[in-house]
């Protein structure tokens, strides 16, 4: 996914990555990155939490505007089914 | 297919799965990963508000229209084509074809994997700009086909995104 990101960037168009494992993108070096230690095919989340995906859509697309060093790759801390989300209210990026 | 790709494809698939129960194990194996290390990494900047920007989903969980050719799981190296998702896609109309994780999960709520519907709600409320045309591609791939991803199959999708006049893309991963 992170080789995706790179070629999508190199065509002028910002990208954010949702990643799993924090060594594979500090291999692959996507040009940003959401890091959540999660299962495999959970990367927003569990099913049927719609605001934990929020959540994640969310500090995603916030960090289009935040990041400013390529391979940045940002770790919310967000702990897998220990952590309560409420729905992000304001969407007024950046 | 021969007896030797047939047993690489069960052998990979078993390790998938395996991975999905074991993330250490994962994270080990990550640190294998040296595709482009060394290289450049290139950063483009969003110029425009979030409300105005029009969003592209790309996904390598192998998501696919149900009549859409799936994903070639017969070839043990992967496959590095891609499938051109509508963003107006209806949500029953899509599957996912990918051995080598588990996607229970995600065949009960796609939002966790690939967020079309959560997207087009987003669009809706008029938070972002716009949801373009968005793309799947299975993620599990190895040489040679990296290289028909990174030369061939990726550039093509970035140039429908550029065409589509896409300001950012959100990719999420198996």
């Amino acid at each position: 996914m992170g080789l995706i990101a790179r070629v999508i960037e190199t065509f002028g168009i910002p990208t954010i990555c949702v990643i799993g494992l924090r060594e594979i993108a500090e291999r692959v070096r996507p040009p940003r990155a959401i890091h959540l230690k999660w299962p495999f095919g959970h990367p927003l989340g569990e099913p049927g939490n719609r605001a934990q995906q929020l959540c994640v859509i969310y500090i995603a697309l916030q960090a289009l505007y935040t990041v400013r060093e390529s391979g940045t790759i940002i770790d919310p801390g967000w702990r897998w089914r220990r952590e309560e989300y409420e729905e992000p209210d304001r969407w007024d990026l950046p | 297919m021969t007896d030797f790709d047939w047993l690489r494809q069960r052998l990979g698939s078993a390790f998938g799965q395996f991975l999905s129960q074991a993330p250490e194990l994962a994270r080990l194996w990550g640190q294998w990963f040296d595709a482009v290390e060394g290289q450049p990494v290139p950063l483009a900047r969003l110029e425009k508000p979030l409300r105005e920007a029009r969003l592209a989903l790309v996904t390598t969980g192998g998501v696919h229209l149900r009549a859409q050719t799936p994903f070639d799981m017969h070839d043990s190296h992967g496959d590095p084509s891609y499938r051109v998702i509508p963003a107006d896609t209806p949500v029953d109309e899509l599957m996912i074809t990918h051995d080598y994780y588990d996607h229970s999960d995600a065949e009960r709520d796609l939002n966790i994997l690939f967020p079309l519907e959560l997207a087009r709600e987003l669009a809706a409320h008029g938070a972002i700009g716009g949801l373009g045309t968005c793309y799947s591609f299975m993620g599990h791939i190895e040489p040679p086909h990296v290289e028909t991803l990174i030369r061939q199959t990726a550039p093509e999708v970035a140039g429908m995104l550029r065409q589509e006049q896409i300001d950012a893309v959100l990719l999420t991963p198996a």
